[in-house]
């Protein structure tokens, strides 16, 4: 079997607090992946699935006992689950190799475990790229880490989110059903686009073994422009920007300037540039052309320092501002706090450090019930486990959670993917 | 009264004039007989009811009566669909959504739009206009269909190859649960907590409920278009000339292709300037930045000419691109001219195979007999090729139907796809095994049952039924993938 299994000594200090690990396996193909599912089900064993480590700490805590699974209006089955059970962990990191690629067809297969800068390397040579630039933490995180994280960098403005750029997928579920679902063609509407189910299900539906994906020619040219702006007048700044033609890749604000990269042919870059000057100078704001090896620590910066808070609100574009100004207001001594925001796109991440768990949690509070009112939704990523006694990482759920609770109980009825770890108790 | 004995129950039938009242409910048969089908006329059944909503509460009246004495229902926007995703079940009601056409708000800032299912695509990007704003997707019927058919059907459009697909465009959908309940799936922000539904629902064909209100991503207009029309002597040099423009690394907005009986149709129909003479003709379009886009397409009209066209044309005065494009979207209408009758298929290919799948395809046509003409989206290797047939002819009509679902399933032997863009519905269910095994299969109807656990929503579409085409075998069959080799059995 081309599959390693050992017992799991103490739990591994990156996995999510409060498993107790038996198993760890360690498939390097799809019938090795099929046979560390069902033997975990034969074991009566909740799976959690890692591949970098890096998102693991996204989960919630599983609360209580048991899943708190109600039957749904329209399920006639409940469903109540032992969160606690012991854990199989099955680590994606064998399966690393890229399957396929097709330049002529701008595709690629990849097993679920490689690692993203590995990926991206193997496709340069041919002048591609899957277009997803996420914080790498230092290499580790995988492609279908990132997927099923649905986690995304500043370049998402330009090209989209992974969810945009997986066209086919192999599902390994709980039962050991093989699950494909789209294709290797680019366009297809055949059957349910299953991919969009497990981008961001964050492991609690299946096992993803290997997804297809569509390429993008590396640009031509590239430049990066810096203008200082506080919050107030990036946002201005933006919804204009958005209005003009000027076509960019990534526009991002990050604690005291915007950084927006400009991707295309040489010849033009330059005439774009110049418009980008006349907007910024229309603002009063003076951008100035920077090296483009800002762009790492941009994008990390999403990801917080090891042992930081991270937390993710979603607004529309136009409210940067106030989202600036709710954080302001919620910080208080103790807990200090940057932003970084996808400004482009209305996503922000606000970096909490110091006071404990229950000063954290008040700012979060504070900030959720303004990111609300602006009709957006505040969920916490990495996080000290305690938090979570003070806070739900998810937030209240949207008039959908029945039907999620629906879609987990079809997929996966024993609730064997990670239970309890997802949003209302999912 | 409904006119055709009992085929739904006559406490239902009142529950809906309640519901709907006078304008909103169709019961008398030769009325209903003009929703007999949709775009693809050869499926036809007469609807027990047709229901006319104007509103969320209305809709959702409907379906949680229709759920209280286990009626079936099926959703239909504007009727378009070639697949029959809009065939109406002769014991069902048909829910008809194009009196909901309100435009419910637009957000020039954000750059989005909500809308009610009834609104034609069209009619978005032209409330967005005087804003330089647009909606991308660009099916060929975007002047008639709905946004909750483009929704339901994942429509995509010529120019999909840079912009994408509906799927990239829909950021959050109102949708009314086959029992009546009304969530809200997706967002006007990016990613709100929990599964990606309103990915699941985007091209799920009507199958896991109605769609009631959409909010969409909208784009700024470019700053500058460029677009060319380029002549070759067979489809396979175009080919080539696709496969040269990606490889240098442009992104075109749209690249169509036409061989040249689709020519000839087009011409004869839209005089929009196509050599009748040409073996295949090239569409492509450029946008963006002016000084880029116009780089590019100096490369792009390079790149042709060493491909071996034999004309180059830029349409470059807007009413010369107009009349490229509406000769183009007019190509399945046009078929008319060239025959009584005609079948439009939709199948995808590897882009790279091209050549040597319109060889099969002419093999195929030649054995059956029958005329194919081919029009694609060929920057993404979406084939719509037309068969064209004269059903007065005693067996002509079978025949056609059979290349065309012979060609569907070729592409699947490519390692591509049933369906780019006009779906599955009723027509293709029964080829779904071709393209995918019974465990795909089956948790794609696990998914659907999460939806609609009692299988009402637009039944026997999609997904095959062993009512709708017969038992399949128990044995190991090995999956579709695996024979066509694109994928390895573990
Ligand atoms: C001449 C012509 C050209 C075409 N060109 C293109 C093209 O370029 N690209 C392309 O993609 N398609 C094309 N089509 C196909 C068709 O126009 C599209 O599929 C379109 O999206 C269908 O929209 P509709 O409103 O007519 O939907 P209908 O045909 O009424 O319904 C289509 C499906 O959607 C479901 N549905 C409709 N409304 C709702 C709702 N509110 N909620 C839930 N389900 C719903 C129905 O049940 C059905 O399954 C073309 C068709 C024609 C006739």
């Amino acid at each position: 079997m081309p599959s390693r299994s050992e017992a799991a000594g103490p739990n591994p200090p990156d996995l999510a607090a409060g498993a107790d690990v038996v198993t760890v396996a360690r498939p390097t193909d799809l019938a090795g992946a099929r046979d560390a599912v069902v033997t975990a089900g034969t074991a009566g064993t909740s799976v959690l699935i890692r591949g970098g480590g890096t998102k693991l700490g996204w989960w919630a805590r599983p609360r209580g006992g048991s899943s708190p699974v109600e039957a749904g209006p329209s399920s006639g089955r409940a469903s109540s689950v032992d969160n606690q059970r012991p854990s199989t962990v099955i680590d994606t990191r064998g399966l690393d190799q890229l399957i396929h690629h097709e330049p002529g067809d701008m595709t690629a297969t990849v097993q679920a475990g490689m690692r993203l800068d590995l990926l991206q390397a193997a496709l340069a040579p041919a002048g591609q790229w899957l277009a997803i630039d996420p914080p790498r933490r230092g290499g580790v995180v995988t492609v279908g880490g990132v997927f099923a994280a649905n986690d995304a960098g500043p370049r998402r403005f330009g090209y989209g989110g992974v969810r945009d750029l997986v066209i086919g997928s192999t599902t390994v579920l709980a039962d050991g059903a093989v699950s494909r679902s789209g294709g290797t063609v680019i366009k297809n509407v055949a059957g349910y686009d299953l991919n969009k189910l497990w981008c961001g299900s964050l492991g609690t539906l299946g096992l993803v073994v290997e997804l297809t994906v569509r390429l993008h020619p590396l640009p031509e040219a590239t430049k990066t422009v810096r203008i200082p702006a506080a919050a107030a007048s990036a946002s201005s700044f933006v919804t204009d920007l958005l209005a003009s033609p000027v076509e960019c890749v990534a526009v991002e604000w990050s604690g005291d300037a915007l950084v927006i990269q400009l991707e295309g042919r040489a010849a033009g870059l330059d005439a774009r540039l110049d418009q980008l000057a006349r907007l910024a100078g229309e603002h009063g704001l003076e951008p100035e052309l920077v090296d483009d090896d800002v762009w790492p620590a941009l994008r990390e910066a999403h990801g917080g320092a090891p042992g930081a808070t991270v937390v993710r609100a979603s607004t529309l574009p136009s409210q940067l501002g106030a989202v600036s100004d709710a954080l302001a207001a919620a910080a208080g001594t103790d807990v200090s706090v940057t932003l970084h925001s996808h400004a482009g796109l209305g996503l922000h991440d606000a970096v909490l450090t110091g006071g404990d768990a229950s000063t954290q949690a008040a700012v979060i509070g504070t900030l959720r019930t303004a990111v609300e009112a602006l009709g957006g939704h505040v969920v916490v990523r990495d996080r000290p486990p305690e938090l979570d006694d003070h806070l739900d990482p998810w937030g209240v759920p949207g008039s959908a959670i029945e039907l999620m609770r629906s879609v987990k109980r079809a997929v996966d009825p024993e609730w064997r993917f990670a239970p309890g770890r997802f949003v209302g108790g999912i | 009264m409904v006119d055709d004995a009992d085929a739904v129950p006559t406490e239902l039938q009142s529950e809906l004039a309640e519901i709907l009242g006078p304008e909103g409910l169709i019961t008398e048969r030769s009325q209903r007989r003009t929703y007999e089908s949709d775009g693809l006329t050869a499926y036809r059944a007469v609807p027990a009811l047709v229901a006319l909503p104007v509103s969320t509460e209305q809709v959702s009246g409907v379906m949680r009566a229709c759920a209280r004495h286990g009626v079936p229902l099926v959703p239909r926007g504007a009727g378009t669909g070639l697949s029959g995703g809009a065939l109406p079940h002769p014991d069902g009601v048909l829910i008809v959504l194009s009196r909901m056409r309100r435009i419910v708000d637009v957000d020039v800032l954000n750059q989005r739009i909500t809308v009610e299912p009834g609104v034609t695509n069209a009619a978005v990007s032209r409330a967005v206009a005087p804003h330089q704003l647009y909606y991308a997707p660009d099916p060929s019927s975007q002047i008639v269909c709905s946004i909750g058919g483009n929704v339901a059907e994942n429509s995509g459009g010529a120019h999909c190859l840079k912009y994408g697909f509906t799927t990239h465009h829909v950021l959050g959908c109102e949708l009314v649960l086959p029992d009546g309940q009304v969530v809200q799936v997706g967002a006007a922000t990016l990613d709100p907590p929990g599964y990606d539904l309103r990915g699941v629902l985007v091209g799920s064909e009507g199958t896991l409920g109605v769609v009631t209100q959409v909010t969409l991503r909208l784009l700024r207009r470019p700053e500058s278009v460029r677009t060319l029309v380029a002549d070759f002597t067979d489809p396979a040099s175009a080919g080539t000339a696709v496969s040269a423009i990606v490889a240098a690394g442009v992104v075109p907005a749209a690249v169509e292709m036409m061989d040249n009986l689709a020519i000839q149709a087009c011409e004869s129909d839209a005089a929009a300037g196509f050599d009748v003479n040409a073996g295949a003709a090239l569409i492509v379009e450029l946008d963006g930045p002016e000084a880029e886009c116009d780089a590019s397409f100096a490369e792009v009209v390079a790149l042709c000419q060493e491909s071996g066209a034999t004309a180059i044309r830029i349409a470059d005065q807007p009413d010369e691109r107009a009349r490229v494009w509406q000769g183009r979207k007019a190509a399945f209408a046009a078929m008319g001219r060239l025959a009584p009758d005609y079948l439009v298929q939709d199948g995808v290919i590897p882009r790279t195979r091209l050549g040597e799948c319109l060889a099969r395809i002419a093999e195929l046509a030649a054995d059956a007999e029958l005329r194919v003409a081919n029009v694609f989206h060929a920057g993404d290797g979406n084939l719509h090729p037309l068969v064209l047939f004269d059903s007065s002819r005693p067996g002509e009509t079978e025949r056609a139907e059979a290349l065309s679902t012979a060609i569907a399933e070729l592409c699947v032997s490519f390692g591509g796809s049933l369906s780019g863009e006009h779906g599955i519905g009723a027509d293709k269910a029964c080829s779904m095994p071709k393209m995918f095994g019974a465990e795909d299969l089956a948790i794609m109807d696990r998914v659907r049952a999460a939806f609609d656990p009692d299988g009402r929503c637009n039944p026997d579409k999609v997904l095959p039924t062993p009512r709708l085409c017969g038992e399949r075998p128990g044995r190991y069959r090995p999956h579709p993938l695996e024979t066509a080799g694109v994928i390895e059995r573990w």
